[in-house]
């Protein structure tokens, strides 16, 4: 497999130009006002006439070691021995979300797919329940990794686009199929939980209403302060809450916020908030999420051989809310998997409203925040 | 240099090289802002730690508080509890024993320890059962084989079974024990002294088959015993009931009352236990009436010699207390299989032989006559038609008149008492005197006759008296003297001219009671005979105890005048003994005039005979009052 890396920025456009060639798939990250108006997808389609292109809108981009929010990033991927399928769902209502999920699932579902990546819609849709339906379909063993869009720190609108422009409420994945291509995949978070344990003592879905019978919004804002509490829901991102199940401790997800309701004094999360689960609060230190980074970049190698021939693509999806407790330091982590992954590795990414990637323990496919997730491609002859 | 400020230079440097200062200083402000804005954030979230852990420890603490006031308060009560049951355990009335599934003790209370000498150490928890049994063993308080006996009482609690035991200990306590099995396979064990109850239950069991009074079996048992005998004869072997009725109990405790009543059945009842084999078997079965089953019978001689040695044993006179008493016997007999196999028919069959020896006469034994079914139906038609003879005034007196030999003239005449059956015709007083005082009737009948005596004499000419027989239950019956009273009053007879016959057996029971009475009578004016001389025990014994009037010789010495000199001899000593003691002697029975000359010569005062009338009807009487004697009786 090849593969070629190109951004676009304002000044330049895109770099390298290419003349229209081969390519099997697009993939694409920009912010949702470089997106919006689809002519970014036009001038891939024109480059790329027989790809299939898949992207969406960001909270940034990572090139390689840089992380930045003024370039769309993209990489084409030529297959020898690979091929492709990819469908699209709009999703009208996050109830809906697991029924787009096994809609997707039917459509990619064959004997030989080995992988799917999936990008959805990061303000309409109800992660873990996209996540569970395509597993529902596909079953287990196939690895599905993906994220989820983002708008920055606006939580406005969000952009999906399979084979067509960007849009708003859609979700697009892409299933390789046949016994040539190799897919590593690794997530870790980093994130430090302290405080007591509390219990989710009322939610509905990924919406939360209570903490221990107080309400959420409350003890964030507590923690938040007066100056900070005024950028919910973007600054809850700080403090994102582990959950899990007593009973079933290896089910232990991060979960970040995606909307605030001051008059219901709820939180509306990128997935579900089990009611009866447990919460911690988490704090995040630069070097220990650096840290959860280069570990998730060591699990997706150790999915594959060095020697693999050809290009190895890493697309890295991590989330808004590392960005935002990193600041001007985030670009360390894509450093650090830059370190593990070695450097000759074409390496894009963006950071999305939920990561999508089996879990590294369970090695279940959920929704994940907060947290690196590192998908690695590559052939075998 | 700093990673992030080459960071911030490489991003504040162009493509020439230059930098942008504004841009930098922009970076550095902003990582700045960043730094201080994580610094604060991260104090902020330190301190609400703070106060948060502090909360939860606050609650913590409270919540240890409670728990341990709780805690306090349950360890109380659980010590008020086992107080409670400490106590419940000590005084209750049983030993208690609690055995885990090992049989080693668990907990026992104080009782148990006391009841079988064992000391507190013997049974301390975790004792096995099997070194209690041995410490008691050597305490005395239990025998038989340990091993044995823990093997199988664990056999049987394994089993979940409820074991109940009665166990005697050497110091003849009786101890109840009762083993319940628990849920977890150990089991509780109370041990009760039972030794009153149990001796209370076979008292009540003892009563209930034995006579209070005497302590013989009772009727119950009679038939248990008759009916276990009875299988014997099924083999072959024979036995005997006796059937055994006191003769004239009943005037005794009618003249003595009731406690020497009750003396004399215990008395009568030692007797008959002293003529038994170690075989038999005696119970009271009624008021006066033993019933006696004689086992290892050869034949009916057996039988009949015990019936003589019980008749024996009873005659013999009684010392209850200062008072003699003198009873018989009637006793009926019938044997198995002969007479029957079945206990009932047995029992029966002796009644009836017993019927049977008091119509003839009581004071002997009878054997059961296939026939005497019939008789006993004949006798009961006889007792019905007294009853109603009696009502129907089916009696009459006859009056036998009593010549002086001097003058001849009648002197007295003696009533007998007569009854016309309708149908049978005239019913001789043998035959119906004996049902009458059987059947309770000779009071009342002897009281008619003393009163249609009286009031016949009293219109007869005056130098005639009137002679009446007195049995010895009218005798000892309180209404005697005042039927006396009554009839002299009724009749206006003066009581010189009322004379009252008694035999000996008058005086042989309760000669106390009766000779007061014959007192009592004499001091009235009536006057008193002595009938049926010579026939008795000790006839002359008894002329001493009372002042008699009239002795009137029996009959026999009379037939045997002229045939032997010995009846003469007796006579003529009797007449001159009656003289010296100044009492008149009338022969009775004197039917011809060889006789009557002879006995004249021989001293004798009156004469009573068929010579000169046999017993007329008082119409018949006054005939012959009219007539002149004289001629009749005159000394040739």
């Amino acid at each position: 497999m090849r593969v070629q890396q190109i951004t676009w920025s304002e000044r330049s456009g895109w770099t390298p130009k290419f003349a229209p060639g081969p390519a099997s798939l697009v993939l694409y990250f920009g912010t949702r006002q470089a997106l919006a108006d689809g002519a970014r997808y036009d001038e891939l389609r024109d480059m790329f006439p027989a790809a299939h292109i898949l992207g969406c809108s960001t909270g940034g981009q990572i090139n390689n070691s840089d992380v930045n929010d003024d370039e769309i990033v993209a990489a084409a991927v030529t297959f020898d021995a690979t091929s492709l399928r990819l469908c699209r769902e709009t999703v009208d209502d996050p109830q809906k979300s697991q029924e787009c999920g096994e809609a997707i699932g039917r459509a990619l579902a064959a004997a030989d797919l080995a992988a799917v990546f999936v990008l959805s819609d990061g303000l309409n849709v109800n992660g873990s329940a996209l996540v569970a339906g395509i597993t529902k379909v596909i079953g287990p063993a196939v690895p599905l990794t993906g994220g989820l869009a983002g708008d920055g720190a606006d939580f406005q609108e969000t952009l999906v686009g399979g084979d067509c422009a960007p849009r708003t409420r859609t979700i697009a994945a892409v299933g390789l199929y046949g016994s040539a291509v190799r897919v590593g995949h690794g997530s870790a978070g980093g994130w430090d939980m302290f405080g007591p344990r509390r219990k989710v003592t009322k939610s509905v879905g990924n919406v939360l209403f209570e903490l221990d019978g107080q309400p959420a919004l409350d003890l964030y804002e507590r923690y938040l302060g007066p100056d900070e509490s005024k950028e919910l829901p973007g600054s809850a991102l700080l403090f994102p809450i582990q959950v899990y199940d007593l009973a079933h401790p290896d089910s232990a997800v991060v979960r970040t916020v995606l909307a605030i309701d001051r008059d219901r004094r709820s939180m509306t999360f990128a997935g579900d908030v089990p009611q009866g689960w447990t919460a911690q609060l988490m704090r995040g230190n630069l070097d220990r999420l650096v840290a959860g980074a280069a570990e998730a970049a060591r699990q997706a190698r150790s999915g594959r051989e060095a020697r693999d021939p050809g290009d190895h693509l890493s697309i890295l999806v991590s989330c808004i809310g590392r960005r935002l407790l990193m600041g001007q330091r985030t670009i360390e982590e894509a450093e650090a998997v830059a370190t593990e992954l070695g450097a000759a590795t074409p390496r894009l990414g963006f950071y999305s409203y939920g990561e999508i990637s089996p879990h590294a323990r369970s090695g279940r496919c959920e929704l994940h925040n907060q947290t690196m997730t590192v998908t690695s491609l590559a052939e075998v002859a | 240099m700093h990673k992030l400020l080459a960071q911030q230079l490489a991003k504040a440097t162009d493509e020439s090289g230059s930098v942008d200062h504004a841009k930098l200083t922009g970076l550095v402000t902003a990582a700045y802002e960043d730094f201080d804005r994580d610094r604060r954030r991260t104090d902020r979230s330190m301190s609400l730690m703070i106060e948060e852990i502090d909360t939860v420890q606050r609650n913590l603490e409270r919540t240890v508080v409670e728990r341990t006031k709780e805690l306090r308060a349950r360890e109380s009560e659980l010590c008020a509890q086992n107080t409670r049951f400490d106590a419940a355990l000590s005084n209750m009335s049983q030993g208690l024993v609690m055995f885990d599934a090992d049989a080693c003790v668990v907990i026992c209370n104080q009782r148990y320890i006391a009841m079988y000498g064992l000391e507190a150490d013997d049974i301390r928890p975790g004792r096995t059962l099997r070194y209690l049994l041995e410490r008691r063993t050597a305490r005395g308080t239990f025998s038989g084989d340990p091993e044995h006996f823990v093997g199988r009482l664990c056999a049987t609690i394994k089993a979940g079974q409820t074991t109940t035991e009665f166990v005697e200990l050497d110091d003849g306590r009786t101890i109840a024990i009762v083993s319940q099995p628990m849920a977890d396979g150990g089991w509780v064990a109370t041990h009760e002294d039972v030794t009153e109850r149990r001796r209370a239950e076979m008292k009540i069991v003892h009563m209930a088959r034995h006579d209070a009074l005497t302590d013989l079996p009772n009727r119950v048992l009679l038939r248990e015993r008759l009916s276990e005998a009875l299988l014997h004869v099924e083999r072959g072997q024979r036995l005997a009931v006796l059937y055994v009725d006191l003769d004239q109990f009943k005037n005794v405790n009618d003249s003595l009352g009731h406690p020497v009543g009750d003396e004399l059945l215990r008395a009568v009842a030692g007797r008959l236990r002293g003529c038994v084999a170690e075989t038999d078997t005696i119970c009271r079965v009624g008021g006066d009436e033993f019933c006696i089953i004689q086992t290892e019978v050869g034949d009916a001689t057996d039988a009949e010699r015990l019936a003589v040695r019980i008749a024996e044993a009873i005659r013999a006179p009684y010392d209850l207390h200062g008072h003699l008493a003198v009873i018989d016997a009637s006793i009926g007999i019938a044997l198995a299989p002969a007479d029957g196999t079945d206990a009932t028919e047995l029992i029966k069959n002796a009644d009836m032989a017993l019927y049977g020896a008091k119509a003839d006469g009581r004071g002997v034994y009878k054997f059961f006559e296939a026939d005497m079914d019939a008789r006993m139906k004949e006798r009961r038609t006889v007792e019905l038609a007294l009853r109603r003879a009696f009502d129907k005034g089916e009696f009459e007196l006859y009056y036998q008149p009593m010549l002086n030999l001097d003058t001849g003239e009648v002197r007295c005449c003696e009533a007998l008492l007569r009854w016309h059956h309708p149908t049978r015709g005239m019913v001789s007083p043998a035959e119906f005197i004996p049902v009458a005082e059987d059947i309770g009737l000779i009071v009342a009948l002897g009281e008619w006759v003393i009163r249609r005596a009286c009031a016949d004499a009293a219109r007869w000419p005056a130098q005639v008296s009137v002679s009446v027989n007195l049995s010895p239950t009218q005798l000892v019956n309180k209404g005697l003297l005042p039927a006396v009273l009554g009839a002299l009053a009724a009749s206006q007879l003066p009581p010189d001219r009322l004379e009252l016959e008694i035999t000996e057996a008058v005086l042989m029971q309760n000669s106390e009671v009766t000779l007061k009475v014959l007192h009592q009578l004499r001091s009235l004016g009536i006057r008193i005979s002595m009938d049926d001389f010579g026939t008795g025990y000790s006839s002359l014994s008894y002329l001493r105890s009372f002042p008699f009037d009239k002795i009137k010789i029996d009959r026999c010495f009379i037939k045997g005048l002229g045939e032997s000199s010995d009846a003469g001899a007796i006579v003529e000593a009797v007449a001159g003994l009656a003289d010296s003691l100044r009492m008149t002697t009338t022969a009775e029975g004197v039917e011809t005039r060889e006789q009557l000359d002879l006995v004249r010569k021989l001293g004798c005062t009156d004469v009573q005979g068929f010579f000169y009338s046999p017993p007329v009807p008082v119409h018949e009487l006054t005939k012959i009052l009219a007539e002149e004697p004289r001629g009749k009786i005159a000394a040739a």
